[in-house]
């Protein structure tokens, strides 16, 4: 990283528009896209083909949808990271003073979380589709 | 020291609370919360009564004690008032009641909105719990399935519908105060990651709120529309189907448990440190789980439809995620256990009930995750199993907590302490009458009894248990009687309480019993537990030496700051008392309640005191021009009296407000994807549809339309105040043009919506839209009345700002309305 950028950086900082709470909600909501569109277009094929139709197309589908999901999810993490990596206080996980650098170690850290949590939960909604068969 | 002294008489007079009979006109938080609390608790008493009822009726096999229709409502209505009369608003009470001091705000935002949103409440809930002392409460349970409550059920699925829309009013209005309180009205130097747990916990369920309540907002639309005019949405033989409403329904009702559960655990993040008088471990993990439970929660509601005969790999995906939401509940109890651990409890009563509920809540949470897997919950759907499930869930997850709140806050707001021994008593009666009551309702439901019987045989093996449950829930209420009475006994003999009585560490604290101005001056704030951390900050206050300590101008007045790093940007004039909140809620009443007995009349004159209320209201109290535009808060500091656009706290209220709107126009949108989603053939044969001429005029005639009213703000604003009124006068016009040609769609092609489900959502959506243009016609008028009055002005222009915002959503679901209607049914 150059000079420049780290200046710009720490003055994005200090003026406050770093992470925000929309960064926060990117995950969750990249969880609740992905979420939306599985059941969406798993219940609309299932419908419009039988109960008897194999799940083949919606399988790749999803495994796609589930890639993008994930690789967004990443994308937001490797981001947050950045901001959450340096610390210009202290490095603990109490987060409490009272200056707008700790504020976007907090919310970097609450939304990092959220990455996590969200990844597992997009993995979990995926699963059904790897075993099951048709759409029965 | 003079100067202090009057500024203290000044503020003391501004803030007044009315007296006499005009009590009631007041619109303050403090009096408001506490009403709303009242009202929330009264309703729970009554639900609890009915309660009682089911359990003396199913003590004994084959008791007459109570007719089966009878039975019917009593149950139902028991749902009903728990659900929608109790949890929910308790939040909404609670959270009126202690934010404001918690971030250090003199008031919330919208004082005259949270009255309003009470008279709703107290109106609708009188009205629907009313309705079973005429034999005519809603009997279809409290998830009124279609077609038993669409085709069986009498007027009391009407009251039922109307009554709980009626009240989910005043759920928004709350959402939209509460959400702006929490992001707008922190203390200065209270950065987004030194607010009270409680206001992150608001916040989310705020937002939850949005989105879960205007769905079931549009499933009520559907349902009261094929009841009232035979529109057959939920009727088979007309294309319809009942799936629907529970998708919508579900929708609702899996966040709303959420939605309950999260304030009320939110509570304990309040009471635990103090009792373990140390600062809350993990406060970042406890933030993000109760962002990550608020959105897995809209992940779930599949799973009270597992056994509808859905696809399995949809029910594989309700259930994963209903697997997932476990991970983040987990997390919160882990943080307060470990709070907890770390520091010196002191034994109190708020302590016990908070033990109490983590315990009774990790039961029903585990039962959760069990009835979460799809082949176990066909075992034991609708069974005494998922009552005793859901009861573990909400009397752990919301009403220990709250009763804990109960015993925690009273001394605040009350001035006076509770009875520690009472307490004690209290808390282990309804513990031990609770797990009677409910433990062995899991077995009963494991031998098969079905819930909403109303009676059982002898043979059947369910006797004792059922005694034991109904032992147990006596016991129980005993508990509760116990509580009561401590909360109503006099008290005149007993000493006022000192200030902060449990040491705290919180703002809330700070305030001293009898103010009506919530603080003397507002601190700025450097840490979590200012009043822990920060030793002279009492004095401070008390002194007057922190901002805004005076009223000079004889108007209430709280700061605005920023979002995230809580700096101060504006001083915001809130409204004193006044009945335009209570009058114009009478009025909506009137609509709701004459519309259930179809008095057309007496609702049309509810609709214009409505509206008249409103509108006076809305010219006489808000965007007022203030005589000066700055104010010195102290410190040094000038700050502006008007802020218009994104800076002011009106319009995020409206933005809030809309986003909830446009969630039930999707919802309504997702009723006609869903009908095209189960036909094969959608239109159906021999049906046309609106064509594609007229909406697309309409569609083209709300954009323009939109174009003008944002113009007109545009165009006020770089000073031409006239040329703003020419465009509004116009807009005027392209609305009302709009409207016409958006109905001559279906009108031209004679689609009558009593015949199938594919006229009914068409003519549906075009019915929702024509309302939006309706109330958008109105504002844009009444935008151009300010104008003309010059009570808008190219520099104070925050009417037209929101206005404008208003237009947005509108035109978004204007043209998405024509372009589905329009367009969909040539591309199937």
């Amino acid at each position: 990283m150059s000079e420049q950028d780290h200046v710009t950086k720490e003055v994005r900082r200090e003026t406050g528009s770093g992470t925000d709470l929309w960064s926060v909600i990117i995950s969750p909501t990249i969880w609740a896209l992905h979420f939306l569109a599985c059941y969406v277009a798993a219940a609309i094929y299932c419908e419009k083909l039988g109960r008897d139709a194999p799940l083949g197309d919606i399988r790749t589908l999803v495994i796609v949808v589930t890639v993008l999901a994930l690789g967004g999810i990443f994308w937001s993490s490797i981001r947050l990271w950045r901001v959450h990596d340096r610390s210009l206080t202290d490095d603990d996980f109490e987060y409490e003073h009272n200056t707008p650098e700790e504020r976007h170690r907090f919310l970097s850290h609450v939304a990092l979380m959220l990455c996590v949590l969200s990844a597992v939960a997009v993995i979990y909604v995926t699963i059904p589709m790897l075993y099951l068969e048709t759409c029965r | 020291m003079t100067d202090k002294s009057a500024e203290t008489e000044q503020l003391a007079k501004v803030w007044e609370n009315p007296g006499g009979w005009r009590t009631l006109s007041d619109v303050n938080n403090s009096v408001v919360g506490l009403w709303y609390f009242a009202a929330a608790f009264a309703f729970m008493l009554f639900g609890g009564a009915l309660a009682l009822i089911i359990r003396m009726q199913l003590f004994v096999p084959e008791s007459t004690l109570v007719t089966s229709e009878f039975y019917s409502q009593v149950f139902t209505l028991h749902g009903t008032v728990m659900m929608f009369l109790f949890a929910v608003p308790i939040f909404e009470a609670v959270a009126i009641l202690i934010l404001p001091g918690m971030l250090g705000a003199r008031d919330l935002p919208f004082p005259r909105l949270s009255a309003f949103g009470f008279w709703c409440y107290l109106i609708g809930g009188v009205f629907v719990c009313g309705s079973i002392f005429f034999n005519s409460a809603p009997d279809a349970g409290w998830f009124m399935y279609p077609p038993l409550s669409t085709e069986q059920s009498g007027i009391g699925a009407d009251i039922w519908l109307l009554g709980l829309s009626f009240i989910e009013v005043a759920s928004i209005a709350a959402a939209v105060e509460l959400i702006v309180g929490v992001l707008k009205c922190r203390a200065p130097g209270m950065h987004i990651n030194l607010t009270p747990l409680y206001g992150w916990y608001v916040l989310v369920v705020g937002g939850m709120i949005l989105f879960a309540f205007p769905p079931l907002i549009a499933g009520d639309i559907l349902f009261e529309l094929e009841r009232l005019l035979d529109w057959p949405f939920f009727d088979v033989t007309r294309g319809g189907d009942p799936i629907l409403w529970q998708h919508l329904f579900w929708i609702f009702g899996h966040p709303e448990v959420y939605i309950i559960f999260l304030p009320a655990i939110a509570l304990l993040a309040m009471i635990v440190p103090t009792f373990a008088q140390r600062e809350i471990t993990g406060y970042s993990w406890i933030v993000l789980s109760a962002l990550g439970t608020g959105f897995l929660s809209f992940g779930l509601w599949v799973h009270h439809m597992f056994t509808t005969g859905l696809p399995s790999v949809s029910l594989g995906f309700f259930s994963a995620a209903s697997e997932a939401v476990a991970i983040p509940t987990g997390i919160q109890i882990f943080a307060f256990i470990a709070t907890v651990m770390l520091g010196t409890v002191v034994r109190s009563v708020p302590m016990l009930f908070c033990l109490g509920a983590l315990a009774i809540f990790i039961i029903g949470g585990l039962t959760g995750v069990m009835v979460a897997v799809a082949p176990f919950d066909f075992q034991v759907h609708d069974s005494y199993f998922i009552v005793a499930h859901l009861h573990y869930t909400l009397i752990g997850g919301m009403l220990f907590p709250v009763m804990a709140g109960v015993y925690y806050y009273y001394p605040l707001v009350m001035g006076k302490q509770l009875s520690r021994k009472l307490g004690i008593w209290a808390f282990w009666l309804m513990m031990i009458g609770f797990n009677t009551a409910f433990l062995p309702m899991h077995l009963t439901g494991m031998l098969g009894m079905p819930r909403r019987v109303y009676t059982y045989g002898a043979e059947r093996g369910w006797t004792e248990l059922n005694m034991i449950s109904s032992v147990g829930a006596f016991i129980f209420a005993a508990g509760f009687l116990l509580l009561v009475w401590d909360c109503v006994r006099p008290k005149k003999d007993q000493p006022q309480v000192k200030r902060n009585v449990w040491n705290a560490g919180t703002l809330e604290w700070a305030a001293r019993f009898g103010d009506s101005w919530g603080m003397r001056s507002i601190p700025r704030i450097n840490s979590r537990y200012p009043l822990w951390d920060d030793k002279d900050l009492l004095r401070k206050i008390d002194e007057g030496e922190g901002l805004l300590a005076d009223a000079k101008e004889g108007r209430r007045e709280t700061l605005v700051t920023s979002v995230l790093d809580a700096q101060p940007i504006q001083v915001l004039r809130v409204g004193g008392p006044g009945w335009l909140p209570m009058i114009a809620a009478i009025g909506l009443g009137m609509v709701f309640i004459f519309m259930t007995f179809k008095w057309w009349l007496l609702t049309a004159l509810g609709g214009v005191v409505f509206l008249v209320a409103v509108l006076r209201w809305l010219w006489t109290g808000t965007a007022e021009i203030p005589e000066k535009q700055t104010k010195d808060i102290g410190g040094g500091e000038r700050l502006p009296l008007y802020v218009s656009g994104y800076k002011s706290t009106g319009w995020w209220a409206m933005f809030i407000t809309m986003t909830g709107d446009l969630t039930a126009f999707l919802a309504l949108l997702f009723g006609y994807f869903f009908f095209w989603t189960i036909h094969p053939n959608f239109p159906p044969e021999g049906v046309d549809g609106p064509g594609w001429f007229w909406p697309m005029v309409a569609g083209l005639l709300v954009l323009l339309t939109w174009g003008l009213t944002l113009g007109a703000r545009i165009i006020n604003g770089k000073g031409q105040s006239g040329m703003a009124q020419l465009l509004l006068g116009a807009s005027l016009v392209a609305t009302i043009a709009s409207g016409f040609a958006l109905a001559a769609g279906p009108w031209t092609t004679g689609l009558d919506p009593t015949t199938n489900s594919y006229p009914a959502i068409v003519w549906c959506l075009v019915l929702w839209v024509l309302g939006h243009l309706i109330a958008g016609f109105i504002m844009q008028a009444y935008g151009l009345a300010r104008l003309v009055y010059r009570k808008a002005t190219p520099t104070h222009d925050a009417d037209l700002w929101n206005i404008a915002l208003y237009w947005h959503f509108t035109a978004f679901s204007g043209v998405l309305t024509a372009l589905v209607i329009g367009g969909f049914p040539y591309l199937t």
